[in-house]
């Protein structure tokens, strides 16, 4: 496995994100309270660069008319087509158990660890 | 197609099994019905008419849409008359139960709405009467002034508890999509009877409803028929995106006579969309097409001829036929769909789910009285 380092960790405040390109890969690494999670910048849709999207959160319904906003800041949607994808695993968030050989709705994660104020990724 | 008498035995003969046929037009006449109605609209209809609006367009066939062979013996209306329906129809057909839609829903397009409630009694009345009290093989529908919801629950709460009657019935011409909360009312009396809704092509542009499409009046009968369909689509993705199956999750829903196989690349395209704007509509939780496949049902007739076979099953499939699709006849309108001769030969179990189980769970409809023959 190789590490990667990203860059400090106050260079992501929560909420935020950084793409890097690591070993010919884009990459997005996200702070969601404060934890660093990693998805690879790729829409398994049809190739988007899926981090560029918007962060955002889960938007569920009790019923007709309302809105409940949960997860914040989980969710990324694909800039194209408005996919929602779960940054923490980078399943398709309707359809994560969704998997064929020629259609795969899984963004590639990586582990993240920080260390000495330091974030790395492992790929 | 033209068929001599002896093919049509042939082909006759071929059905091993009873059928149930969805969409038998009895005629509810409104010389008819008239008697049934209150003193005080007897009165007005003698004084100034049945001030109804017609329809805009021509028909098929003759009387009005009627098939040239279906005039009883006795020169009456085109199923007007029991005796000759039996023997034209339910009888050589091995008809186990055939629901009745009626043939006349242009109250549903007038302003008037306590006239309107008036003229559905008095049709459900007429079809209890008249129809369903003499042969046990036929079952109704409720016909519900539907411009005014709390009458139309009314009237559901009248019929509903008569176990003959087995669903409420509604022209595709409405002055909402049918998902609208307007309609909701409607719905859980629905449910409360376990009733289906079924929504039968008929007085769009009409009336109090809106135009016959989204971008007006179309010119011709034909034109007419070949935009039906755009109307019912826009009921039944209004029925999804409103959320009425997330609200009432055991209602049913019947699209009748707009055609079949439409729509599969309609399904395709609401599950697609749904996928990227899934948050906008949050209340909708599955894909459409499994909204379809749980509480949607198709009628048969009229069904769309494929250039192909194998074209003709994949259409099935896309449409989930084994599930929801009801066989219907459409008698004794020109358009009529044979038992025998619509269908290119189908796989048994799929004929079977097709030809009665679909609408015997639809409708809570015993099993055959025999395995093998037909009515006695």
């Amino acid at each position: 496995m190789t590490s990667v380092f990203v860059g400090k960790a106050s260079e992501i405040p929560e909420g935020e994100k950084k793409i890097i390109t690591a070993n010919g890969r884009s990459i997005g690494i996200y702070n969601i309270g404060g934890d660093f999670f990693a998805i690879r910048n790729t829409c398994p849709h049809q190739g988007a660069a899926l981090c560029t999207g918007i962060t955002t959160a889960f938007i569920n319904s009790s019923g007709p008319g309302n809105f409940i906003h949960e997860r914040e800041g989980e969710i990324v949607r694909c800039p194209w087509h408005q996919w929602e994808f779960d940054i923490k695993t980078g399943h398709m968030v309707i359809d994560p158990k969704k998997k064929t050989k020629s259609y795969d709705v899984t963004v590639e994660r990586f582990d993240v660890s920080v260390e000495d104020k330091n974030i790395y990724i492992h790929l | 197609m033209g068929l001599t008498e002896d093919k049509l035995l042939y082909k006759k003969n071929k059905i091993k099994r009873t059928i149930i046929d969805s969409d038998i037009h009895n005629y509810t006449s409104l010389d008819e019905i008239k008697k049934y109605l209150p003193r005080v609209y007897r009165e007005q209809i003698d004084l100034w008419g049945w001030r109804l609006p017609g329809s805009l367009y021509l028909n098929g066939g003759t009387n009005v849409g009627q098939r040239a062979d279906s005039v009883p013996p006795n020169g009456g209306f085109p199923g007007s008359d029991l005796d000759f329906m039996r023997s034209q129809y339910l009888d050589p057909f091995n008809v186990e139960y055939g629901i009745l839609t009626g043939s006349d829903y242009s109250c549903q397009a007038t302003p008037d709405a306590d006239y309107a409630a008036a003229i559905c009694s008095a049709i459900n009345e007429y079809t209890l009467e008249q129809w369903i009290a003499k042969d046990s093989r036929l079952k109704g529908s409720i016909i519900i002034p539907k411009q005014d919801p709390l009458l139309a629950v009314k009237e559901i709460h009248r019929f509903g508890p008569h176990t003959d009657m087995v669903q409420v019935i509604v022209a595709s011409g409405a002055e909402k999509p049918y998902g609208n909360r307007f309609y909701h009312p409607i719905y859980e009396a629905c449910v409360e009877y376990n009733l289906p809704f079924t929504i039968h092509v008929l007085m769009e542009g009409v009336g109090i409803n809106p135009p016959t499409t989204g971008v007006g009046y179309v010119s011709y009968y034909p034109e007419y028929r070949a935009t039906r369909p755009q109307v019912m689509a826009a009921h039944l993705a209004s029925l999804i995106y409103e959320g009425v199956f997330e609200k009432f999750p055991t209602l049913k829903v019947v699209l009748q006579e707009a055609g079949v196989f439409w729509v599969a690349p309609y399904l395709w395209k609401m599950d697609e969309d749904w996928k990227a704007l899934r948050f906008q509509t949050p209340w909708v939780k599955k894909k459409p097409s499994e909204y379809f496949l749980s509480n949607i049902k198709v009628s048969s007739q009229p069904l769309e001829p494929t250039p192909n076979l194998e074209m003709f099953r994949q259409m099935m499939k896309a449409v989930y036929a084994e599930e929801t699709l009801l066989y219907c006849s459409d008698y004794p309108h020109w358009d009529f769909d044979s038992p025998v001769q619509t269908f290119p030969k189908l796989e048994d179990e799929v004929w079977e789910r097709v030809f009665y189980q679909n609408a015997a769970e639809l409708y809570g409809l015993p099993a055959r009285k025999k395995d093998d023959g037909g009515i006695n």
